[in-house]
């Protein structure tokens, strides 16, 4: 945990920056009440103070049990996060094109085929039901309005 | 007797066939899903929040506290039959009720729970009836600089109560905070944060917030395994615990209510503490306390009483100040705003017929749940025995769709997908999530409150210690800062010697 709380200390540190830079972009105080800036400058200057502390904490204190666990998953484990987060990045993109029941049919028919070692018909009939199921629900039934794809739905 | 002639009208507009539809949906569904190893009632709720876009305040706050008492209970089926809590709050019951179904003792423990919890949820509600109005009343007194002081003091107890790690859960409050800066602010109307992003100008939607930390980052960790869970059988006829075994456990289940109670009013403390407790008192209390841990009646009573009556005592302040006690009624305010309601004091002035109804409905949500999970125990145990590989693409569907429906565009799904790879690695490296959500909620109301504050003073700053409530407020904050403060040095100092003799 020392290694994910030193990355964690360096991103707090980051962030603290930016906000810092981007408070200096606004009056920091009006007449009476404090400005746009005023708020984002103290977040800038807590998140480096906290930042200082738990970065100072990881090279003061003893490794316990919890810092030798490694904050990235095994390789397979990393390979699987990484699958579904690019399926789910693809569904953000290609929903536009496809519209709703096409990409949801290909997210679920593709995950259970690639990372779950489902047989082709299989997944793809299990997309197809995910795909009516969720669009008779909330298109149907809670008149939601997903894009369209070139097919028409 | 205005409280009860209010409650009566509650009961009057949630005893409609569609309320009591939408609760018994919510108990159903918040324990089909709280029972999935891994999600608790946090993660539970944001998933189902889209389920409710679209229905008037009333059904869909229903349904969301139904949710949250379903998921309660659902986690602690999957701790007894799988020895997986859902979240923290379940440890105690994965304990000693996984020892119980381990014994053969599976429906005795569940049924206990079951009981325990519903005798636990009637009389926290009854408590949260009691307790929140006469509370929203005195917060009526509440200026601008009480309400800043009360949300420092809220925030500050969360953390320091709730956090494993002060400098973790305080960094994750502090990045929450710096996320409500986004939008357009209240002072000058000037776009902030937003780079031209049309998207931002409202500022960062609290859904996609929740269901990127709690519902995908959840999920991705979940997944990132073949989950397979063999959960002990359960036979519907050894559900009922003997009356015996009820009277048995009839002390721990009351002493578990009323601790409950009290620790969930805490801002910070919540169910996990509660349990705790409980668990605490009732080993101490008990004849034998050398055989808890080997599954205990008691031990599984007192705890489940104990966390479902801090469910109801942690929406005391969420109804009554607007001030969330914990990341699940943090979900639950969020779902408020969404709805249209403004959180806080003014809600039982302005929509007092929703907040009763709200409140009633939790006594026949209780009645729901416990009809219906005494006999569904087995059925719902039989949801573990489905792969996870077949559940998790539906919770991510669900997610995208809710983050969807905010603005019918993808700029949110998108938004989503990036606080999702954010939760996961938080998760990960074991900073909460709970403290963003809070202060990303808050944040915005604390600002607020400082510059109505401020102006009303004429930017004096002593408004907040020269007012008697906010000064009050201000104190506890600090006190509890100082307590804090030493403990670390203390520890520090204790680490230090470590090192020295190593």
């Amino acid at each position: 945990m020392k290694k994910a709380d030193r990355i964690f200390g360096v991103i707090g540190l980051g962030l603290s920056l930016w906000f810092y830079l981007e408070s200096t972009k606004f009056n920091y105080m009006t007449e009476f009440t404090p400005g746009p800036g005023f708020f984002p400058f103290w977040v800038g200057v807590i998140l480096a103070i906290l930042s200082c502390w738990l970065l100072f904490d990881t090279f003061r204190r003893l490794p316990s049990e919890a810092d030798v666990m490694k904050i990235l998953p095994e390789k397979n484990a990393l390979y699987r996060v990484t699958f579904i987060f690019l399926m789910l990045f693809g569904v953000r993109m290609l929903m536009p094109y496809l519209g709703f029941p096409v990409t949801v049919c290909l997210f679920v028919a593709g995950i259970l085929f690639s990372l779950e070692r489902y047989g082709i018909f299989k997944s793809i009939g299990y997309g197809i039901a995910y795909a009516a199921v969720t669009w008779v629900i909330f298109g149907h039934f809670m008149e939601m309005n997903f894009p369209k794809g070139f097919l028409g739905i | 007797m205005e409280i009860l002639n209010g409650l009566m009208g509650g009961f009057a507009t949630c005893i409609t066939p569609y309320n009591i539809l939408m609760s018994f949906i919510g108990c159903l569904l918040g324990t089909m899903i709280g029972i999935l190893p891994g999600l608790g009632p946090s993660a539970t709720m944001a998933i189902l929040i889209p389920i409710t876009f679209g229905m008037n305040a009333t059904p869909a706050m229903i349904m969301m506290c139904a949710v949250y008492y379903g998921a309660m209970y659902g986690g602690s089926t999957t701790s007894i039959l799988v020895n997986v809590p859902g979240e923290s709050s379940s440890v105690i019951t994965a304990i000693e009720g996984h020892q119980l179904a381990k014994k053969g003792k599976a429906g005795t423990a569940l049924g206990l729970s079951a009981i325990g919890s519903f005798i636990a949820g009637i009389l926290g509600t009854i408590g949260l009836v009691a307790a929140a109005v006469p509370l929203a009343d005195f917060s009526l007194k509440f200026g601008p600089a009480e309400f800043f002081s009360l949300i420092v003091m809220g925030m500050l107890t969360i953390i320091f109560v709730g956090g494993k790690s002060i400098p973790k859960s305080l960094m994750s409050a502090v990045i929450g905070l710096g996320l409500g800066c986004v939008g357009t602010d209240i002072v000058e109307g000037k776009d902030r944060f937003t780079y031209g992003i049309a998207e931002l100008l409202d500022g960062i939607d609290f859904v996609v917030l929740v269901m990127g930390t709690f519902g995908i980052g959840e999920v991705l960790v979940s997944a990132e395994e073949f989950m397979k869970v063999e959960p002990i059988k359960v036979k519907f006829r050894e559900l009922f615990p003997s009356l015996k075994e009820i009277l048995q456990c009839r002390w721990a289940i009351l002493r578990g209510t009323g601790i409950g109670f009290i620790i969930g009013i805490l801002p910070g403390a919540g169910p996990t503490i509660a349990s705790f407790v409980s668990y605490g008192i009732e080993k101490t209390v008990h004849k034998h306390p050398e055989t808890f841990g080997t599954g205990v009646l008691e031990g599984v009573a007192g705890p489940e009483s104990s966390n479902n009556a801090a469910t109801s005592g942690a929406m005391v302040p969420m109804f009554a100040l607007g001030i969330p006690g914990s990341g699940a009624t943090a979900v639950m305010l969020g779902a408020l705003i969404l709805y249209g309601l403004k959180p806080g004091p003014m809600l039982f002035v302005e929509n007092a017929d929703f907040v009763y109804a709200v409140m009633a409905s939790m006594f026949i949500g209780n009645i729901i749940l416990i009809i219906m999970n005494l006999p569904l125990v087995p059925l719902f145990a039989s949801i573990l025995r489905i792969s996870y590989a077949l559940i998790y693409p539906a919770i991510l569907i669900i997610c995208v769709i809710g983050a969807y429906a905010i603005s019918t565009g993808l700029f949110d799904v998108g938004l989503m997908l990036m606080f999702g790879v954010a939760g996961y690695f938080m998760k990960k490296a074991d900073i909460p999530p709970a403290p963003m959500l809070l202060a990303l909620l808050l944040g915005p109301m604390m600002e607020r409150s400082l510059y109505q504050a401020l102006n009303l003073s004429y930017g004096s700053m002593l408004t907040f210690v020269t007012r008697p409530i906010s000064a009050t407020l201000l104190a506890i904050s600090v006190l509890m800062s100082i307590a804090v403060g030493f403990k670390s040095v203390r520890r520090a100092r204790a680490l230090v010697k470590e090192d020295d003799k190593a």
